[in-house]
């Protein structure tokens, strides 16, 4: 009895530690909290670019082109 | 991808508090609530003052995920950190634990009773179906999900505040940092925390690079 | 806790220190354009400053560096809070309170509680009057229900949520912190009442040493030590529990319960050590009140439950607060014996 409780104080004690933050999408939730992945996402109709629903390549390309409009020295000096 | 980030250039913020304004119109955050807002130091100081727009800056080692009793937060694999209202119980202790003052409480009763967080989302919504009415009204507008960047960063009228993949921002103020020689002091988590060893001198502090 | 006439003096130099960062920033922008140090130092020291948008602490970018006891490192607050919070607190909070359980727990196996030698006698005294029942009982519900609901907060999300899952845990945490809140007054006001009412008895007096002399042997054996109304236990109990630890509790919690004082971070940030660090102790000294109030002691559950006790069990544990009472030097507390009062049948 004394060491079943021992043993439980010991591992529960243990648990009581910061655990590394991860971001690990499985069955649609991230650590326990539901998601849904921005490229599992279709287009809008207009003025969101084009990627293919599903496919984070696409998506993060779109994202890029996006990302990239925020340099104006481009736009600027060209 | 790396992971989201936003970057403000002190010395191209105008303090014109567009963003604040961007940021409440785009997510309708409640009344009395600002995910952004633009802090000035040496204000009315003229040649010291400068302006930086702050916001959650979705740490890699977050402090308010790792004190939430309710473990609540999370984060995406773009490396936008986001909470749970569901389950956010509002005891404030990520407020206590954030070094930048992001999240925000709504008043939910007499006594200064807190509601559930509201913070920074970098336009990311939140656990309810994207796009859906549920997730912008509880956070606002997933802009990510519409192949966007958060309508802060790029309404910008100085193009100060940037806001994206960590890399593709730094490259954009690496060239105009080049272009300007000046201003390598990048504001971030090299910043915020100093460079992560003891005894080290932070950053700022290092002689100017570029133009001296 | 952080160096506190540190923070003291820089409130006051605050405003001229902030002046003569300032021109060092107007001299280095005029020298080296586009060099900021003076800036970020600024930004670094925590130090309040301008922005258009009104709210707690809103002027502060980053939360000034602190280093709690124990740390080698100098943080932004929040972040030192952190640390200390989900490290020393959480772990010797833990080891505390469950080395405790485990210690009470095994000596009830190994000894077993303390009986009494005589058959009890079926004649009931007084102990304790209604009021003094009503405050002790709205004290030990609500510091049970205000204990449990701590506890949750800070070790739940380790044990108790992988096992109830998201959901639950969020609705438990929820509904205990609000019960944390509402019950909190409660609990201040009867430790208010207790304080007036039983510290007459609870005066030291020059036998209670002996008490902390013989303990061992009242535990183990049942050996009697002389005491008044209460025992040195209970005195150490009322003084260092009851007065002291609920002070400090209940001080650092007001402070955590109305945010709309607009105290800053860094007060709620000490008072949260305070309240935890208090309060984690106060539970695990209160599992050895309960145990000695329950399973303990033969007979001293009921003595608080009915307000009557039996005369043996009084003259073998209070014997000097017996002899008062029987003296008729002390009147016995207020009300007569019911008729068959409920405990402490007389043994067959």
């Amino acid at each position: 009895m004394i060491r079943v409780l021992l043993l439980v104080a010991l591992f529960g004690l243990a648990a009581c530690a910061e655990r590394e933050q991860v971001a690990d999408f499985k069955k649609g939730k991230y650590q326990g909290k539901p998601d849904t992945q921005a490229w599992d996402n279709a287009p809008l109709a207009y003025g969101s670019g084009k990627w293919t629903k599903g496919d984070r390549a696409s998506w993060e390309n779109q994202i890029k082109t996006r990302q990239l409009g925020q340099n104006e020295d481009v736009r600027i000096n060209q | 991808m790396a992971r989201m980030k936003f970057l403000c250039d002190a010395e191209r913020c105008i303090e014109c508090n567009g963003c604040v304004t961007a940021c409440k119109q785009e997510n309708e955050v409640p009344w009395g609530v600002n995910r952004r807002r633009v802090v000035t130091i040496n204000d009315g100081i003229v040649g010291a003052e400068k302006s930086i727009s702050v916001a959650c800056m979705h740490c890699s080692d977050a402090p308010c995920m790792a004190v939430c009793p309710v473990d609540c937060f999370y984060k995406t694999e773009d490396g936008v950190v986001l909470h749970d209202k569901d389950l956010c119980i509002g005891c404030g202790y990520c407020f206590y634990a954030c070094p930048f003052g992001a999240p925000q409480f709504p008043q939910a009763g007499a006594f200064g009773l807190r509601g559930k967080m509201d913070k920074c989302t970098f336009c990311a919504g939140g656990p309810e179906p994207d796009r859906s009415e549920a997730e912008f009204k509880k956070y606002g507008r997933n802009r990510l999900s519409e192949g966007k960047l958060p309508a802060c960063a790029e309404m910008c009228s100085t193009k100060a505040l940037l806001g994206g993949d960590g890399d593709v921002i730094a490259d954009i103020y690496r060239d105009r940092v080049v272009r300007r020689g000046k201003g390598s002091e990048v504001w971030g988590w090299g910043t915020a925390y100093g460079p992560g060893k003891p005894g080290a001198q932070p950053p700022a502090q290092q002689p100017a690079r570029g133009r001296s | 806790m952080r160096v506190f006439l540190l923070a003291l003096a820089m409130q006051f130099a605050g405003a001229a220190w902030a002046q003569s960062e300032a021109q060092q920033q107007q001299q280095r922008q005029a020298e080296q354009p586009g060099n900021n140090a003076p800036v970020w130092r600024d930004v670094k020291a925590g130090e309040k400053n301008f922005t258009t948008i009104k709210g707690r602490e809103t002027e502060v970018l980053v939360q000034p560096p602190a280093r709690f006891p124990g740390q080698n490192v100098t943080a932004t607050a929040g972040e030192a809070w952190r640390k200390f919070r989900n490290g020393p607190v959480t772990f010797y909070g833990g080891l505390l309170v469950t080395v405790i359980a485990v210690v009470i727990l095994g000596f009830y196996f190994w000894k077993g509680p303390v009986k009494l030698h005589d058959r009890p006698s079926g004649r009931l005294i007084r102990r304790f009057s209604t009021l003094e029942q009503v405050v002790h009982w709205s004290a030990a519900i609500s510091f049970c229900v205000l204990g449990i609901s701590g506890l949750i907060m800070l070790f739940g999300k380790y044990l108790l949520l992988p096992v109830i899952g998201y959901t639950l845990f969020a609705w438990l945490t929820a509904l205990g912190k609000n019960l944390h809140n509402f019950i909190a007054p409660l609990f201040i006001v009867s430790v208010i009442a207790m304080i007036f009412m039983w510290l007459r008895d609870n005066l030291p007096k020059s036998y209670d040493w002996m008490w902390f002399g013989k303990a061992w042997a009242f535990f183990a054996r049942g050996e009697h030590i002389p005491s008044g109304r209460f025992n040195a236990g209970e005195k150490a109990w009322f003084w260092g529990g009851v007065i002291l630890l609920s002070v400090i509790v209940s001080w650092s919690g007001i402070i955590l319960l109305f945010p709309n004082f607009d105290q800053t971070r860094a007060v709620m940030q000490d008072a949260w050590i305070w309240h935890a660090s208090a309060a984690l102790l106060y539970i695990a000294i209160s599992f050895g009140h309960i145990y000695m109030g329950t399973i303990g002691v033969e007979g001293a559950y009921g003595n608080m439950r009915t307000g009557y006790t039996d005369e043996t069990w009084a003259k073998e544990h209070h014997d000097l607060w017996y002899k008062e009472v029987k003296s008729a030097s002390r009147a016995p507390a207020a009300g007569a014996v019911p008729a068959g009062a409920p405990h402490m049948k007389e043994k067959t």
